[in-house]
């Protein structure tokens, strides 16, 4: 028996497969187990895929670290020949940008003032100020004068500054231009000891006089370009002003525009005073308002050869200059408007003041403006001794002769 | 000491680099380092490790393993199908046991056939499973595997002995 099993191991010995060949066999037969289960259902492969994949790139960066380091790494040796240079243009380029930099800065500060001080609303300039040619410019502090409270503007008579023109910023009322050089201007400030400025109340409607009180140059260091409260004098109706009322320029006097603001109204012992609203803030920027102020009709008379007014009736004169007579004759439409013609060239024997006067019940056909001719330059001979010596030099069929202010 | 006196470097030396090309050609062409490490033209190294460790007869179970290590990273790294290429390095193994039992005599030129045999069937193996299970890139591999076979005379000291005679005689 023992014999029967040696010869049966000796005979099966030549067969036995080796562990290495038997181990490669069964890892065949499982990876293409696999190959098979992955192309029948792609989505455990897929999963398995990209959490090995995770791997793999977190491996892979880790591999190719000293390879990505290496990288250039001739080219960094070379440039560092050339550090030492480099470094000192780098420098430079730095003052230079830092340079840049701060004036880039003081250039956004000042837009930002520039913009804050064209956003001004159109009631802060007043009533009758030529917004259109106001002038924008820069204060500097300056108690040089005859005066303690100014400021001088960078803008001058090169730029249009007049003595005159009013100094406002965002905020309010500033001051008034009171000397203008070739390339700066002098601005009195409102609530110097000598300004004097017609103010009135913007609700009550009540008149006073602003009269600024400072008696010292602004301070530049611990308050540049803060105002003091001046005080309001010669104030009629003084019951009728309330505390925080708003106080604008009145205008009475024709230096100031009407409706500036100038500030608010506050009680100070027995007495008011203004906070100026252009205090709020200190002012750095201006824009300076050419005014004109009303003049006076006699400053400004204009030749008039028409009667004086006591030569007629208030009535009829009064007629006469605002009304058109009313028209005899239908006018066709295609005619042209023309302008209007002046009653003055005639006499009022003329044109009676009954047919002057339009009859109110009757609707006009046609616009003021188009008057008909007729009665003035159509019928010269019926009425010529009341012809003007205008309108007698003028053909009968002559256009109407324009109005005095239209014929200067 | 000179290079003429210099000694040859020992079987177990060469073997660790062989084991080394093994596994470069698995992972560099994975690695962006341009194309020439790219596959092709980077031969497939473990087809020359499969080859060689069973004509030296590792009856053991290292071989195996390994190839089935390589395998299953060459896979994941290649982005193919799990099992591809541990089918593939495992069948080139097998083949080069078959070859070692039945070259008698084995020289160059029958062992540079061999593998040349060995890689032609890795290419059917890889046209069978892009022909009946998934898609994959034959033409790529096919060109890897014939760069392979051409330069196998040039690394077999690498995975083989110095004296093929000898394997048959292990036989």
């Amino acid at each position: 028996m023992a014999r029967r099993r040696s010869v049966m191991r000796r005979a099966g010995a030549g067969r036995r497969i080796p562990p290495g060949v038997l181990l490669a066999i069964v890892l065949v037969v499982a990876a293409a187990a696999l190959v098979v289960t992955q192309a029948t259902q792609s989505q455990t492969g897929q999963a398995a895929q990209q959490a090995g994949d995770g791997a793999a790139a977190a491996a892979g960066r880790a591999a190719t670290g000293p390879v990505r380091a290496g990288e250039n790494l001739l080219d960094r040796i070379g440039s560092m020949w050339g550090a030492s240079a480099r470094i000192q243009e780098l420098e430079r380029e730095n003052r230079e940008l830092q340079a840049w930099r701060e004036l880039a800065e003081r250039l956004a500060e000042r837009n930002a003032r520039y913009e804050a001080l064209l956003g001004m609303p159109e009631d802060s300039f007043g009533e009758g100020a030529d917004v259109e040619h106001s002038i924008a410019a820069q204060l500097v502090l300056d108690s040089g004068g005859p005066f303690t409270r100014t400021l001088v503007a960078n803008a001058g008579a090169d730029h249009g500054v007049r003595v005159g023109y009013i100094s406002v910023n965002e905020n309010g009322l500033i001051g008034r231009v009171v000397s203008v050089g070739q390339r700066s201007s002098r601005i009195l400030m409102v609530d110097d000891y000598n300004s004097r400025i017609p103010v009135m109340g913007e609700a009550s409607r009540v008149r006073a006089v602003l009269a600024g009180q400072a008696t010292r140059p602004p301070d530049l260091y611990t308050h540049p370009f803060q105002m003091q409260s001046p005080r309001l004098d010669f104030i009629v109706g003084a019951q009728s002003l309330r505390e925080g009322e708003r106080v604008v320029t009145s205008g009475d006097g024709g230096l100031y525009p009407r409706g500036i603001p100038v500030g608010v109204a506050r009680r100070s012992g027995d007495g008011w005073r203004v906070a100026l609203a252009a205090s709020q803030r200190p002012i750095d920027f201006v824009r300076i308002l050419p005014y004109v102020g009303i003049e006076r009709p006699e400053d400004t008379l204009v030749e008039d050869d028409g009667p004086p007014l006591s030569a007629s009736s208030s009535f009829s004169s009064i007629g006469r200059e605002t009304m058109t007579p009313p028209p005899t004759a239908p006018v066709t439409s295609a005619e042209p408007s023309r302008p209007r013609q002046p009653p003055a060239r005639t006499t009022p024997s003329a044109q009676p003041a009954s047919t002057q006067t339009p009859a109110p019940a009757q609707p006009r056909p046609q616009p003021p403006t188009q008057i008909e001719p007729a009665p003035a330059a159509t019928q010269p001979a019926q009425n010529p001794p009341a012809q003007t010596p205008a309108a007698q030099a003028s053909p009968p069929n002559a256009a109407p002769s324009q109005p005095p202010e239209q014929q200067e | 000491m000179n290079a003429f006196t210099a000694r040859a470097p020992g079987r177990r030396s060469l073997r660790v680099w062989g084991l080394a090309f093994a596994v470069a050609s698995v992972i560099l062409p994975a690695l962006p380092m341009g194309p020439l490490f790219a596959q092709p033209p980077l031969p497939l190294a473990v087809l020359w490790a499969a080859y060689g460790w069973a004509a030296e007869d590792e009856s053991g179970w290292r071989a195996p393993l390994a190839l089935g290590a390589l395998g299953l990273l060459h896979d994941q790294l290649a982005g193919g199908p799990y099992g591809l290429f541990v089918v593939i390095y495992l069948s080139a193994y097998l083949l080069g046991r078959g070859a070692a039992v039945l070259m008698s005599a084995p020289n160059l030129v029958s062992l540079w056939g061999g593998f040349i045999v060995t890689t032609l069937f890795t290419i059917l193996i890889v046209i069978a499973v892009e022909r009946l299970f998934t898609p994959i890139a034959v033409i790529p591999y096919a060109e890897a595997a014939l760069i392979t076979a051409i330069i196998f005379p040039l690394v077999r000291p690498l995975y083989m002995s110095g004296s093929p005679s000898s394997l048959g005689m292990r036989r």
